[in-house]
Order: C-alpha cells, then sequence, then structure tokens
C-alpha cells in the first residue's frame, strides 16, 4: 500500500533505506529539523544543515521517486541555548522560499525549561508571521505529559495560531485525547523501543478514531525503525480493519495536512 | 469534531486467542527481570524506580480500566497549571 511517512529524519538514514522504503509503499516523506546528534557551536552549522534538508535530501530520495518535504527549526535540544537559537530563528526566513519546505519544525520542548519554552513561542511567532504550518516535537518518557500540557497551553493562549494547521508529533496514551480535543492534528511515532509501538497505535486509532490522526516512524539516531508505516498497517490489517480506513492514516490524512502548504504536491497516485 | 466513525471493536474472545502467547511472553520477561533484580547484590525495594515499577504492576491487576493512560500518568511528571507564571513567561 502507498504510504507517506510524515515525520523521519532521512539524514541519519543511509541511501539503502530510501530505496528499502520506496519497496514498501513510500512515495512522500517530510523531515523536520532535528539535532545532530550533538549540539551544533554556530548558526553556520544550521545553514549548512538547511540547505542540506533542502538541496541534498530532496536528490536523494528522488533517486527512488520518493517526494521529499522539510520543516525548519532549531530544536528543543539546542534551544537552551537561546542566544544561538535566536540566530537561526532570525536566519529560517531565508530557506522558506524552498520549494521543500512546508513550515517550522519540528519545535518543542525537551525538558521543559523556561528557555526551551521562551524559544518555542519565538518560533511559534516566526511561523505565524510569515504564515507557515507548524510541527511540533513533544518531550519523551516521564517529560511527555507535563511538556504536551505546556505546548498546548502556549498554543491556545496564541489566539493567531490556526490549530488546524499544527501537527503535534509523539503522542501516546496520556496525550491523544487533549490534542484532538483542542483541534490539532495528532501524530503517533512508531518506535522499537521507546515512544509507541504498531500494536498500541492501532490501539488509539481503534479508541480514537482516523480523524486527523496520523502516523511516523522518527528514523532518528536512536535504534527506530524507518519502515515501521508498513508494519502499522499490517498490524492494522491482521485486526480486519478496512483498506480505506488504513489509507486516511497512512495516506489521505498527511496528504491533507500537508496540502495547507503552498509547497505541497499530492503523489500523482493520490490525485 | 469528528466525521469519521471509530472501527467496529472485535470480539475479545478473538483478541485473547491471538494476543495470549504475545502477552504471556511479556509477562515471563517482567517477572525475570524481578527475578533479576532480587538476585542483584545490594536491594532496590526503596527506589523509587522500583516503587513505580510495583504500582504500575498494581494498575495491571485492578478492576479499573483504561490501564495504558494510566500507567503513563504514573510514569509523568505532574504538570503546574501556574507554569508560565512560575517561569516569567506572558
Amino acid at each position: 500500500m502507498d504510504y507517506i511517512d510524515p515525520h523521519i529524519h532521512m539524514v541519519s538514514r543511509t541511501t539503502d533505506d530510501y530505496e528499502t522504503l520506496a519497496r514498501m509503499g513510500c512515495i512522500a516523506m517530510s523531515e523536520p529539523a532535528f539535532w545532530a546528534g550533538f549540539d551544533r557551536g554556530s548558526v553556520e552549522s544550521f545553514r549548512d544543515y538547511f540547505r542540506q534538508l533542502t538541496e541534498f535530501e530532496p536528490k536523494r530520495a528522488a533517486q527512488f521517486g520518493i517526494q521529499h518535504y522539510t520543516w525548519l527549526c532549531i530544536n528543543a535540544k539546542e534551544a537552551e541555548n537561546v542566544s544561538l537559537s535566536r540566530e537561526v530563528i532570525a536566519m529560517i526566513p531565508e530557506f522558506l522560499s524552498a520549494s521543500n519546505v512546508l513550515g517550522i519544525g519540528e519545535i518543542g520542548l525537551n525538558k521543559n525549561t523556561k528557555n526551551e519554552s521562551t524559544i518555542f513561542l519565538e518560533h511559534v511567532d516566526l511561523a505565524v508571521r510569515y504564515g507557515q504550518q507548524i510541527l511540533i516535537h513533544t518531550p519523551h518518557l516521564e517529560d511527555k505529559y507535563q511538556g504536551t500540557k505546556m505546548i498546548v497551553d502556549m498554543l491556545v493562549h496564541d489566539t493567531r495560531v490556526d490549530r488546524s494547521r499544527v501537527l503535534v508529533d509523539h503522542v501516546e496514551e496520556h496525550t491523544i485525547q487533549e490534542v484532538l480535543d483542542q483541534g490539532f492534528w495528532a501524530g503517533m511515532t512508531l518506535y522499537p523501543v521507546t515512544k509507541c509501538t504498531p500494536a498500541r497505535a492501532a490501539d488509539m486509532i481503534e479508541r480514537f478514531g482516523p480523524e486527523r490522526l496520523m502516523a511516523n516512524s522518527a528514523g532518528d539516531w536512536g535504534p527506530s525503525k524507518p519502515t515501521a508505516i508498513p508494519d502499522l498497517i499490517m498490524e492494522l490489517k491482521r485486526r480486519g480493519h478496512s483498506r480505506q480506513l488504513i489509507r486516511k492514516i497512512v495516506c489521505e490524512n498527511p496528504c491533507e495536512f500537508f496540502s495547507q502548504s503552498k509547497n505541497f504536491k499530492a503523489p500523482s497516485a493520490l490525485s | 469534531m469528528s466525521t469519521d466513525p471509530k472501527p467496529a471493536a472485535r470480539r475479545a474472545d478473538k483478541i485473547l486467542a491471538e494476543e495470549f502467547f504475545l502477552a504471556r511472553s511479556k509477562i515471563l520477561d517482567l517477572a525475570a527481570t524481578l527475578d533479576r533484580l532480587e538476585r542483584g547484590q545490594g536491594s532496590v525495594d526503596e527506589l523509587q524506580q522500583r516503587l513505580l515499577l510495583q504500582q504500575g504492576m498494581e494498575i495491571l491487576l485492578d478492576d479499573q480500566s483504561d490501564k495504558a493512560r494510566r500507567v503513563q500518568l504514573l510514569m509523568s511528571r505532574p504538570y503546574d497549571p501556574d507554569w508560565r507564571k512560575n517561569y516569567g513567561l506572558h
């Protein structure tokens, strides 16, 4: 089945992974800016990284017929460095006209600190001023509940934010309800160790329905699995769910959400 | 508001038949972890992580529903609605 991975970090993946994803049915993906595995030392490092996301990765993906989109920001881990974060935020508009940029992301919180919150708010302001969609990273493990509540609190307090243009990722059983109830899109991140398994993601689809819900693989530096979405498709098929339901989660919902960005072109398989 | 119906629930006896061996394996993994802790040098009985495991297992055994969400909340830092004020953010 064709699918879209709305959150996968291909800079940490090999070209072989692109080929495998294409063989598994991946027709488009979006890659939020994230941590490099180490803290970067200057704004120029981010400029190079944004070039990688807007120039190199789309070409690597295109070799296998995959559309590559991206989101730009300084991630929550490095947002603890407020002065560097502000330099990066000031530089981001240089790249917003690149043809594969969908918006600002993945912004969010990591350890739920004051500095992270300050930079989150400044990213949101940037997105609003430039009419960009927003992709949100919520913290992991014991920080997730508190951090997700803080993020939702910041977003709903800013009346300029159009909630239908915000995707809150890494939702789990204790955060999904509030995200959906507040009118945001929600993404379930499938991970072999922490975060959410395909079985638990299928449970959430059964409990909350498919509206404004999608799934992603993250595919990051940790022990993640870039083919996790096909695993979810298999799990949903095993449980007897309809092709229509599965397609809505893995294809139509990402397409509908991304289509709010002028740069997104629906894959021909969907049009 | 949702316009898409939630998928119909499957039969419980079918779910049990399909998932019994997986659940059995997970219980054995947990049991073996507890045995390993007991064989280890020193005691962890008073450590917060051990207490959280105990409380998590109690949620599994109680007669209330929504167990996954409740375990998640047990393992989570609390949310303070006044956090913005505490951080001096407006």
